[in-house]
Order: C-alpha cells, then sequence, then structure tokens
C-alpha cells in the first residue's frame, strides 16, 4: 500500500518523451524475441504430438490439450526427477552456505602461517571445474564408491572456491570493532560468528545461496557424468539423456522442460530484487 | 546490544578489564583453522585430489574399470599433441569463444543500456532479458534444437527460410551460438545492468552542463566507467566458453555434429575417457585444458595488474 | 506489522528447516523415491536403448512378463540410443552400480571387456526358462561366447533396407508382376531407377533418403557396398591392413552421386518425406512399424546388390549381464527369467521389422504372414558385417573414426579419393592400438575369439 503511494507521484513525473516512447518500443521488441522460445514451448506442449512434429509448424495450437502433460506425469520419471533435484540442491545449497561462510570467515579474521598460500591454493580452485577435470574426478568418486549416489553428486559441489572468496571480501569490510567487543566480554569464537558476524551477512549469504541454488538446479555435466540410473537423476540430467520409450515426444519433452525451468522462474518473479542483487553480486565480486 | 550495555553498567571493571581485553582479543582471532576445515576437507577430497589423480592417469593407460593400470611415461602427451581431432576439438571451442564472447559483451551492454534508460517498468525488461538463464542447460538446448530443426520447427518458419541448421557443417556451429546468446546473455546483462546504476548521476548533469549531447556523455562517461565491468564480462564469458559442452551434445543429439563439426574440447575428452575407455589419455587431456585456463586466468591477472600499474 | 510477519518468518524457518532435513535424511537414503515405493519382492532393473516403435513393442512384451510373473518388478529404462547408452552401462559396471540386466549390440560385445564389465550368462538357468543353443543360428549364437562362456543371449538381426513406395513405383512402371520392386544388378541400372521413380514423383520431395549426414547411417551404408564388392578390412593374424581403397573410392563415389545427381535434399528428415510420398529411402528395419503405422503401400528389400553380389549392413541386439560383484540370488535369477522370456516371445519384436534371432519364431505362420518381413528375411543370409576386432560394432571406435569421413565424402566437403585413403590410414592407427580395457592389440587377441 504505501510503496504504492509513493510511486505514484514519482510515476507522474515521468512524462512520454518521444527518445522514451522509441526507447519502450524497442524494449517490447526486444522483449517478445526472449520470450518467444519460452511462449514457443509452452503452445507446443500444449498440443497433440502429431500436432507438435507437423510441417509446416505453426505458433498456436490449433488444439489445445494437456495430453502431453498428462502423460509426462503418467511415466513417473518426471516426479522422481524433481524430488532428487531437490534434494541434491539443498543439500549442496546449504552445505555451500555452512562450509564457504566459515572459511570466508576464517580467512579474513585469523592469522597463521601459510594463510596466504593456503588462499592462494583455493583460488586456483577457480580454475577447476568437472568441465576441466571431469575424468580425473570421476574416477575419484568412483573409488569412494559413490557413483551413482546422492552424494556423489552432491559432495562434489560442495567446494566452491569463487563463493569462498565473496564470502571473504565481505567479512573483511566488516569492521573488527564489534567483534572484539564481543571477545571483551568474553564470548567466545563460535558464538561471535554465530550471533554477530552471521547476522550482518544475510545479503551476502542470500546472494551466496540464491547462486548456488541455481547453479544446482541447473547442473548438468556433473550429475550426468556421475549418474547412470534413471532413479537418481535430476531434472536436467534425466530430460536430457534418459528419452521417453516411445520415441522423441517434442510436445513431452517441452513439457518436461518447462516443470525443470519454471521453479526458478516462478521464484525469479518474486524474489527479483534479491536474486538481481545476488546474481550482481557475487558476479562483481570477481572484479 | 547486550554487549554494550555491559560495559556501560559496569565502569568499574574498565581497568582490569583493558588487560583481559588484549589477552581476549588477541585469542578471539586466533584458531581460526577449525572455521577452515570443512571447507579445506571438501576442497581436498573433490578438487585438489583430482588434480594430482589427474596428473598421474595422463602418465598412465589407465582405463574406466581402474585394473590393469600401468605407466607409460610421456606416451599420453605425445599422442595428444600430434592427434588431430584433439586440436580439431580445441579449435572448435575456441571459435565458439571467438563468435560468443564479442557477441555477448555488446549484447549484454546494449540491452543494459537498454534497460537502463527506459523509465517504465524496469523489472518487466529485467525479467525478459534474464530469465532464458534460469534455465537448465538441457532444457534451453532442446527448445532450440525443436526451433531449428528443419521443417518442424518455427526459426525458419517464422524468417521465412530453409536453413539446415543442425545437419550442416556450416551452420552447426552457428546454431548453438545463437542459442547460447539467448540463453545466457541475461548474466552479463545484470553486471553490465548493476555497473550502470552505480555511476554517479552527477557525473552526467556536469557533462550536461558542458553542453555535451547523449552520445558524448556515452563515450566520454558511461564507457570509461564501464571498463572495469567489461575486463570482467569478458573473462569470465572466455572462460565458460571455452568450456562449451551441454548445449552443444543436447542439441547434436549427443553426437559431435555433422562431420564432427561441434564437437569442443570437453566432450572430446569426455568421449576418450568414457566412450573409449582411455581414463589415462583423457586425463592427459584433462591436465592440458587445464594448463590452458590457467593461462587465460593468469593472462587476465597480468594485464589487471599491468592495467592498475599503468595507471598509477 | 511485526509479531504476525515474525511469527510467519519463524513458520517459514521451521519448513524450511524440516525442508533441509528431509532432503538430507533423503540422500542419505540413497535410493530415490521410485525404488522406496516399489513393493515387489524381487526388483528387477533393465536398461535398453529402445524408442520409437521398438520401445513400444518392447514395452507390451514388458508388460505381458509382468502379468504372468507379479512378484517380479521390472524396472526398465530406455536411455539415448547410441554412445551415451554404453557410456552409462559402462560406468555403471565400473562404479559397481549396474542394472541387473541390459541389451546391447552383438558388435559391441567383444570391446565391452566380457569378465570385467559384463558377466557370463548361466547357461543352465537359461534352459530352465526355456532358452537352449539349439534354437539359434550357430554363427550368431557363437558370437555372444568369449573364451567359452556366453556372454551376450541373441534377441534379433537387424538389416538397412530399401525402402519403397509402391504406388509411385507402380506409376514409374518400376514394380514386377509380383508387386515387389524389379531387382537391380548395376549401378546403372540403378540410376535410372531412381530417374524414372523422380519421374513420376511428387514434386518438391526428395526421390530417396539417404541420412547424408549421419555418421552412422552413411558407415553402415559403406560397409554394405563395400562388402559387396568383397572388400576385405584385415588379414587373419590382425597385422595387416587389407583395406582396398580403389573399391572404398568406388562405393564413396556411388554414395556421392546421389547427391550431386540430385537426388537427395541433404538434411531433409527422410521418414517425414518418405510418408509424405519420396519414393525411396533406405532405412534399418526399425522403420517398418513407422510406416505401417502411416497406412502406406510400400515394399522393403535388403539393399540392392549394384556390385553384383547381395550384400547388406546387419547388426544384432542381445541380452546382457552387466558386471555386479554381488551377482546371483533371486534378482539374478529374475533377469535371466525375463530374458529368456522377452527371446522366446519374441513374434511382438518382429511387428519391429527385426528378424527374431530365436528360430522357431521364423517358422510359425503369424511370423511369415508378416509383409514387407516377409519379402527381406533373407537378408539373414547376406549379412555384411563389420570386421571382428575390439574397436568395431555399433556406434564403437571404428564407426566413430570412419563414419564422419564418409559424410564429409557424401556431403562433397571431401573427395572419395582423398577419404578413402584417410580411412586407410586411420583403420591402420586403429590395428596397432590397444584395447584400454586390456591394453592388447586386435593382433594380440584383444578379447576377440
Amino acid at each position: 500500500m504505501t510503496t504504492a503511494a509513493t510511486t505514484v507521484p514519482t510515476k507522474s513525473r515521468k512524462p512520454w518523451t518521444p527518445s522514451q516512447i522509441v526507447l519502450t518500443l524497442i524494449g517490447v521488441a526486444v522483449s517478445a524475441v526472449f520470450v518467444a522460445p519460452i511462449a514457443a514451448s509452452l503452445f507446443t506442449s500444449l498440443k497433440s504430438e502429431a500436432e507438435a512434429a507437423e510441417i509446416p509448424p505453426h505458433w498456436l495450437p490449433k488444439v489445445w490439450t494437456g495430453q502431453a502433460w498428462k502423460a509426462l506425469f503418467e511415466t513417473g520419471n518426471i516426479t522422481n526427477w524433481f524430488v532428487n533435484s531437490l534434494v541434491v540442491s539443498v543439500c549442496v545449497t546449504s552445505i555451500v552456505l555452512l562450509v564457504s561462510a566459515l572459511a570466508g570467515y576464517g580467512f579474513a579474521r585469523t592469522e597463521f602461517r601459510g594463510k596466504a598460500v593456503l588462499m592462494g591454493l583455493v583460488m586456483s580452485g577457480l580454475m577447476i571445474s568437472p568441465a576441466v577435470l571431469g575424468v580425473p574426478l570421476f574416477t575419484t568418486v568412483q573409488q569412494m564408491g559413490m557413483v551413482d549416489t546422492y552424494w556423489g553428486m552432491i559432495l562434489p559441489q560442495c567446494a566452491p572456491a569463487a563463493m569462498v572468496y565473496i564470502l571473504y571480501k565481505f567479512f573483511q569490510g566488516i569492521p573488527r570493532e564489534l567483534e572484539e567487543a564481543a571477545f571483551i566480554d568474553g564470548a567466545g569464537r563460535w558464538r561471535v560468528f554465530f550471533t554477530i558476524v552471521v547476522p550482518l551477512a544475510r545479503p551476502s549469504l542470500a546472494a551466496v545461496g540464491i547462486f548456488t541454488f541455481i547453479a544446482s538446479w541447473n547442473n548438468f555435466l556433473w550429475p550426468y557424468m556421475v549418474t547412470n540410473n534413471p532413479d537418481l537423476m535430476t531434472m536436467p540430467n534425466g530430460i536430457a539423456t534418459v528419452m521417453n520409450s516411445y520415441g522423441i515426444q517434442w510436445a513431452q519433452l517441452m513439457a518436461g522442460g518447462l516443470m525443470a525451468g519454471l521453479p526458478l522462474i516462478i521464484v525469479f518473479v518474486f524474489f527479483q530484487r534479491q536474486i538481481v542483487a545476488g546474481v550482481a553480486h557475487t558476479g562483481l565480486a570477481g572484479q | 546490544m547486550t554487549t554494550s550495555a555491559q560495559t556501560v553498567v559496569a565502569p568499574a571493571r574498565v581497568k582490569s578489564a583493558t588487560a583481559v581485553a588484549t589477552v581476549r582479543r588477541k585469542q578471539g582471532f586466533q584458531h581460526g583453522g577449525w572455521f577452515i576445515a570443512p571447507f579445506l576437507a571438501l576442497f581436498a577430497l573433490f578438487v585438489i585430489w583430482p588434480l594430482l589423480r589427474g596428473v598421474w592417469l595422463s602418465f598412465t593407460d589407465a582405463n574406466i574399470s581402474g585394473e590393469d593400470t600401468s605407466f607409460v611415461g610421456l606416451d599420453n602427451y605425445r599422442e595428444a599433441l600430434g592427434d588431430s581431432a584433439m586440436w580439431d576439438a580445441l579449435g572448435h571451442s575456441a571459435y565458439f569463444t571467438l563468435l560468443v564472447v564479442p557477441c555477448i559483451t555488446v549484447m549484454a551492454f546494449l540491452l543494459a543500456m537498454l534497460a537502463h534508460h527506459i523509465e517504465r517498468g524496469k523489472w518487466l525488461w529485467r525479467l525478459c532479458f534474464f530469465v532464458p538463464f534460469l534455465l537448465p542447460s538441457t532444457v534451453a538446448a532442446n527448445m532450440w534444437q525443436w526451433l531449428f530443426t528443419q521443417g518442424i520447427g518455427l526459426f525458419n518458419e517464422t524468417l521465412g527460410i530453409d536453413t539446415p541448421w543442425l545437419t550442416d557443417k556450416s551452420y552447426a556451429m552457428l546454431a548453438i551460438v545463437i542459442q547460447t546468446l539467448w540463453w545466457t546473455v541475461g548474466f552479463s546483462f545484470l553486471l553490465y545492468l548493476a555497473a550502470l546504476q552505480g555511476i554517479p548521476g552527477h557525473l552526467y548533469e556536469a557533462a550536461k552542463l558542458d553542453g555535451a549531447n547523449a552520445w558524448h556523455r556515452i563515450v566520454h562517461i558511461t564507457l570509461p566507467m564501464l571498463r572495469n565491468i567489461t575486463g570482467l564480462v569478458i573473462a569470465l564469458q572466455i572462460l565458460a566458453s571455452l568450456q562449451l559442452f551441454d548445449q552443444a551434445v543436447v542439441m547434436m543429439d549427443f553426437s559431435p555434429g555433422p562431420e564432427l563439426s561441434t564437437r569442443s574440447f570437453v566432450q572430446y575428452t569426455l568421449e576418450q575417457g568414457f566412450t573409449s575407455y582411455r581414463v589415462g589419455y583423457a586425463s592427459a587431456m584433462s591436465i592440458i585444458f587445464f594448463v590452458i585456463i590457467a593461462v587465460v586466468a593468469l593472462a587476465r591477472m597480468w594485464l589487471l595488474r599491468n592495467r592498475e600499474e599503468g595507471g598509477r | 506489522m511485526g509479531r504476525p510477519s515474525l511469527s510467519r518468518r519463524q513458520l517459514l524457518a521451521g519448513i524450511g528447516g524440516l525442508g533441509v532435513a528431509g532432503s538430507f535424511a533423503f540422500a542419505a537414503g540413497g535410493t530415490g523415491a521410485d525404488a522406496l515405493a516399489s513393493s515387489a519382492s524381487t526388483r528387477v532393473r533393465y536398461w535398453n536403448l529402445f524408442s520409437g516403435g521398438d520401445g513400444s513393442n518392447m514395452i507390451a512384451m514388458l508388460d505381458a512378463f509382468r502379468k504372468a510373473n507379479p512378484a517380479i518388478d521390472v524396472k526398465d529404462s530406455t536411455l539415448q540410443w547410441g554412445n551415451p547408452f554404453y557410456t552409462k552401462l559402462a560406468m555403471a559396471a565400473a562404479g559397481n552400480r549396474a542394472p541387473e540386466l541390459g541389451v546391447m549390440h552383438m558388435g559391441r560385445v567383444t570391446g565391452f571387456s566380457p569378465g570385467r564389465l559384463l558377466d557370463p550368462w548361466d547357461v543352465e538357468l537359461l534352459a530352465k526358462y526355456g532358452v537352449r543353443q539349439e534354437d539359434f543360428n550357430p554363427a550368431l549364437w557363437s558370437r555372444g561366447v568369449i573364451d567359452g562362456k556366453l556372454y551376450a543371449l541373441p534377441l534379433d538381426i537387424h538389416v538397412q533396407l530399401c525402402f519403397y513406395r509402391k504406388d509411385v513405383l507402380k506409376k514409374a512402371d518400376l514394380l514386377g508382376d509380383d508387386g515387389r520392386m524389379i531387382p537391380v544388378t548395376s549401378t546403372d541400372e540403378w540410376f535410372d531407377v531412381l530417374k524414372k521413380a523422380k519421374q513420376a514423383q511428387k514434386k518438391g520431395l526428395q526421390t530417396i533418403g539417404l541420412w547424408t549426414n549421419d555418421q552412422n547411417f552413411q558407415w553402415w551404408f559403406f560397409v554394405a557396398f563395400y562388402t559387396q564388392l568383397g572388400g576385405e578390412w584385415f588379414d587373419d593374424a590382425r597385422t595387416e591392413v587389407l583395406f582396398d581403397a580403389d573399391k572404398a573410392t568406388q562405393v564413396l563415389e556411388f554414395l556421392r552421386q546421389h547427391v550431386t545427381d540430385g537426388y537427395v535434399i541433404p538434411g531433409a528428415p527422410t521418414g517425414e518425406q518418405f510418408i509424405n510420398g519420396a519414393p525411396f529411402t533406405w532405412e534399418g528395419n526399425w522403420s517398418v512399424p513407422v510406416f505401417s503405422g502411416a497406412k502406406l503401400d510400400y515394399g522393403a528389400t535388403p539393399l540392392p546388390p549394384v556390385f553384383g553380389k547381395q550384400a547388406t549392413h546387419a547388426e544384432s541386439h542381445a541380452f546382457v549381464l552387466p558386471h555386479q560383484a554381488g551377482r546371483g540370488g533371486a534378482t539374478n535369477e529374475a533377469a535371466h527369467q525375463l530374458a529368456a522370456y522377452v527371446v522366446q516371445h519374441a513374434l511382438q519384436w518382429a511387428a519391429g521389422g527385426h528378424i527374431p534371432a530365436y528360430t522357431p519364431t521364423l517358422s510359425t505362420p503369424e511370423y511369415q504372414k508378416l509383409t514387407p518381413q516377409n519379402e527381406y528375411v533373407s537378408a539373414m543370409d547376406h549379412q555384411a558385417t563389420e570386421p571382428k576386432v575390439w574397436f568395431a560394432g555399433s556406434t564403437g571406435v571404428l564407426a566413430q573414426d570412419l563414419g564422419p569421413v564418409v559424410v564429409s565424402s557424401t556431403m562433397g566437403s571431401a573427395k572419395p579419393a582423398a577419404v578413402a585413403q584417410t580411412m586407410k590410414k586411420r583403420l591402420a592407427k586403429l590395428l596397432v592400438s590397444k584395447n584400454p580395457m586390456d591394453g592388447r592389440t586386435a593382433a594380440q587377441g584383444g578379447a576377440v575369439v
């Protein structure tokens, strides 16, 4: 209510100048191009399979039908994959938050011999990803007996040097006096961390958490390498590698894709400001 | 809150407390090891150890089963350097990077300028330009695979052309580039947008007073102020583009593309490791790739440092 | 304002905490939702690569099996055909997470490290469920036997075929009195046929579908015609390349001519074109249900013997037991039972165009009535197969190395003669290369019997 009241006067202050009209029109056109593929796949998911493969194609279904969505749920795999995606992403996000907050704080607030070397080592981790070192990483996980397990999918995603670096930067910016005052009062290390530092870091932690969740939900390469059992696959992996037994069915494929993509899109619509800030924050920290 | 209250109500203890405080303050910042330990454990297991293991494996003829491994010295590296398929794959990744990076940088900048300067509905532009980035790689790739399929795809239909995007070697990589631009430009767009919002408004007002027109303001204020962010966008994009894999394999149905034209370095490495079961050889290629990535990353650091020194 | 939002926040935090805890519990359980929900006592996981018509036939056979054996829970998974499938299967076996039952191409078995990634079949257990060696073509059966043990139980033989539309060929006067395509014995005759068909066909379509830019099909066609010319690959000792570049050039030029003479629209979807009225398409026999389903008036012969001798590319699907460290017990027996059942009830499978490996099926009147299957059943006597070396087999190293260069010739980006030399060079390189699974070259055995 209050926000609406304050925006009304500012709105009226913006006149429709010719340049604004031109820019807005361009904006609408470009947006249409960006949204079109998603809209097209939504429409396709509402066609019958025969219509989805028709030559020549057309945008809107002639006959609207939910058969693809119904079939998707009847085949059953998609709900499994959804649960798997959720389990993996939630676990990865919570472990990453905990571990990288601790490490970022540790690096920012402790002095010990070899810290610079260790920090450099962690920074070199920025260059390593499953795309770069996939095969040796797989054999490592294979040796641990974690191929085709949730932990095999989760744990290798839980050592992101970038997130440690971002939080390290943030913690460095917190004035030491706050902690010192608490130490003087006899508070222990951990209590200071959880009661003073963590609450201060909430925006940064949110950014890291959001970014980690998006990355983990959308991760394809590592889950693709480490899971073979279709029961354990996550959404992006299952959709890409487990074909429907009746052949490529575009309507169903599009419906499945939207199932995988929609949760994040809906979340984005509601938490746009935080997510934009989070992505910008994590990205800009690399400067 | 409670801490400040306590110090206020107990002024009598202040003097003796300073001594205690120094000790506590010092102790307070020690023993950080336990904070770092959990991360280090994971980092050692899943980053450092695989790297060392990769180096070791690259000197062996290891296969996927992990049995019958023997030391072969530099054979894998010798073979890799003479393997034209590997160079082709590296070429494809580099070609993709060369096409994507400039396009994405310019597009992201233009989109950000657009979204920044339209006064109404900022959230809508942000949503539209960024939303593709939220899709999983495989989903975004499936969408475009379908759009590009000859005959049944809407891309050709809408443009009124009949290009064999996915089946002809001269178009296949372009199709992947187009898909990638659509899918990932949103991320760089957000970075630019954040940077644009960070440019102090008084700079523009001062320039306006000096009689600079819009074009001059862009060239003399906006672009210089965006130099750092442009460096970042380019660096991130180069590193990400060199690691091309997801969208290429999905759009080509897990094949190396028409006449191998879209087989990226990552794809070739994984093929060697998991399809031909040559873990040793694939490890050698991983190490080569790691060196390439490291060189790019170090080059950026070196450039940054040079620029800083030049600026002084 | 403050209070309700605080309690709502606590509620959200509570839900969030439960979600996190639940996720960790689920991850610790580690089996996936589906396995948790399964109640049957014996669960057989079965991985295959059958999509399209094959997929639905396989599912129908599995459903019949499930009905007859309710105590066995069959969890079938269809993975992307080709290398992704073999990659997944190998990685699962190497990581000791393999399914109880899998399907492979016969040609891939030797290179798939029998004994390490595959477990042998218990022949007595198979016999208990009605499958015996004498019910199979001996040559086919022996392809699955390595070091005296059976590693692959054959399900079918599948071949490359020349599909033709009777309605178009009739107009072009290319049908014989028996209603089948007139026989062709030379390349000139073949292009003559194409010329006539082109005049009779609908405009705007291609005359023949050749999968000109598909490295697998182009490779299969190459193997077929190279075999027709009597071309050889290696000597018996596997030490020398006998590949004949001249013969290869002939084949490559033949394939290329379809494009240069304008009978092919490169990249056009072959199946859709055929259904819409293109007179010919060369496809695997698995397209039979697709074209029958589209109610076309069509026939199918083995690839035309344009170089004089009958030969068409053939492969075989076979059941395998991916390696499990603790293989045995009820699940293993159930896997044997399921495979035996499917092999014996292959009439449904034959509807997918495949020639059943279980010979009693071939002599049933139901099979002999199937069209166009009865027109090409002879193809099993003229099989063109890849050389029997560790790097061969469907989408194997050989096909991966040579397929793309065949495509480059057919598509015109390289000259046939140059491509033939490239092929010869690559064959020489492959021959001395070691099978990564056991470190032996083809000459040293490399798991080939």
